[in-house]
This record gives C-alpha cells, sequence and structure tokens, in this order.
C-alpha cells in the first residue's frame, strides 16, 4: 500500500499551491493534470526528486482511475 | 516530496455552485443575504448612491434557465452587493452605498470577490478529492485567511 499525501493551501487572494507528496515517479503528474483541471490554470511547478522514482504498475492504475472520472 | 504546483484558479460552474460560494462568503464576511434570489433584475432606485461594478476574473457561470436574470442581494453596514451573471456569462458584483467613495466601494466588492474565489476553489476541490477517497488529516485557516488542507489516501 503507498500513501499519497496532498497538502492545499488557498490563499486570501484565491491563489492555489498544491503539494503533492508519496506519488512517485508519473503518477504525482496525474495527480497534477487532474488538479489543474479541476482548479485553474499553472503559475508554477518544480519538481522533486521524489517524482523522478520509478513507480511504473502505480501510475498505469492512477491515469486509469483518474480517466474514469473525466 | 514530490511536485509542488502554484495555481490560478478558474470560476467555472453553474448558478447553483456560484451562489453556494456567494452564500458561504458572505458567511464568512459577515454580510447579511437579504434576498437569497431575485426573479428579475431591477434598476437601484436610489438614485444618490455610489455604485461600483466589478467583474470576477476568469470566471464563467454556464447558461442555464435558472441563471437568467437572479441576482443574489448582499448588506452590510449601509453597504450593498449585488451578485450576478451577466451577459457574457461573468460573475459580476455591483457594490452600492451611500456615504461611501467608490475606491471604498470598490476595495469591499474586491474583498468579497476574493472571499468568493477561496470559497468556491475550497469547496470544489474538497468535493472532488473526497469523491476519490481522499480523506482530511488536518485543516486549518491561517491569521491572514489562507486556508491549509491535507488529505490522505492509500492506494494499492
Amino acid at each position: 500500500m503507498a500513501q499519497h499525501d496532498i497538502e492545499i493551501t488557498i490563499s486570501k487572494t484565491g491563489e492555489v499551491r498544491v503539494h503533492i507528496k508519496g506519488a512517485k515517479g508519473k503518477s504525482c503528474m496525474d495527480y497534477a493534470k487532474w488538479l489543474t483541471q479541476l482548479i485553474g490554470t499553472v503559475k508554477d511547478q518544480k519538481l522533486t526528486s521524489e517524482y523522478y522514482e520509478p513507480d511504473e504498475k502505480a501510475r498505469i492504475k492512477l491515469q486509469q482511475e483518474l480517466k474514469e472520472s473525466l | 516530496m514530490s511536485t509542488v504546483i502554484i495555481l490560478a484558479p478558474l470560476i467555472i460552474g453553474s448558478w447553483p455552485a456560484i451562489s453556494a460560494a456567494v452564500m458561504a462568503a458572505a458567511v464568512g464576511l459577515g454580510l447579511n443575504v437579504s434576498e437569497k434570489v431575485k426573479e428579475e433584475l431591477q434598476e437601484s432606485e436610489v438614485t444618490n448612491e455610489q455604485v461600483v461594478e466589478v467583474e470576477l476574473e476568469n470566471s464563467q457561470v454556464l447558461a442555464s434557465q435558472v441563471a437568467s436574470g437572479k441576482e443574489m442581494v448582499l448588506t452590510k453596514d449601509g453597504i450593498t452587493l449585488r451578485v450576478r451573471r451577466d451577459e457574457r456569462g461573468h460573475c459580476k458584483v455591483c457594490a452600492e452605498g451611500k456615504g461611501y467613495s467608490k475606491t471604498e466601494l470598490k476595495q469591499f466588492a474586491e474583498e468579497f470577490m476574493q472571499k468568493l474565489t477561496q470559497c468556491f476553489v475550497y469547496h470544489r476541490t474538497i468535493t472532488e478529492l473526497k469523491n476519490k477517497d481522499f480523506q482530511v488529516i488536518n485543516e486549518d485557516v491561517a491569521k491572514d485567511g489562507t486556508i491549509r488542507v491535507h488529505v490522505r489516501r492509500w492506494t494499492d
């Protein structure tokens, strides 16, 4: 079981900061894409070391799951 | 850590979704909702009041029979805010009040729209995350009004 955490900060002006943790490989990008479609447009994005760790199996499953909901 | 994204929100929704955020913003700012929904728009009856109109950036109220010709009226300290969908489908806030300058009314309307944006984004995001089986681990509102939410889910 993998733990996926998302920290969302909505400023007083409405700007949103999303920090996706625990989703390795491209899984975090699938979350990022989904949340972007949900909230608005990207102003800035930073990738961290965990992004580059492989987790292909989990990514495909998540991608299918998010695709079904759109 | 994996990734951090900064997003500029788009306020796109049906009139019921927008009006729910309007209600939440009104409660947050201590505004009275004097009339929830008006069936027909009316011209301001008082002519000696300052009137300021401000459009909510990046907003789109989806067209529907329910949305056309309706507005929400909010009041506080002699200021009246009218929130409605304009002809182009954008969300518009009109502020009016006797004894207030246009600058003060504009500031009040903009403060309300920021709160409206925050409430809309919060409700939309939390609803969708819960639909994806995320659980809220922690949630708080900072002194400056910033909302922080931490959600989690377990996957195979």
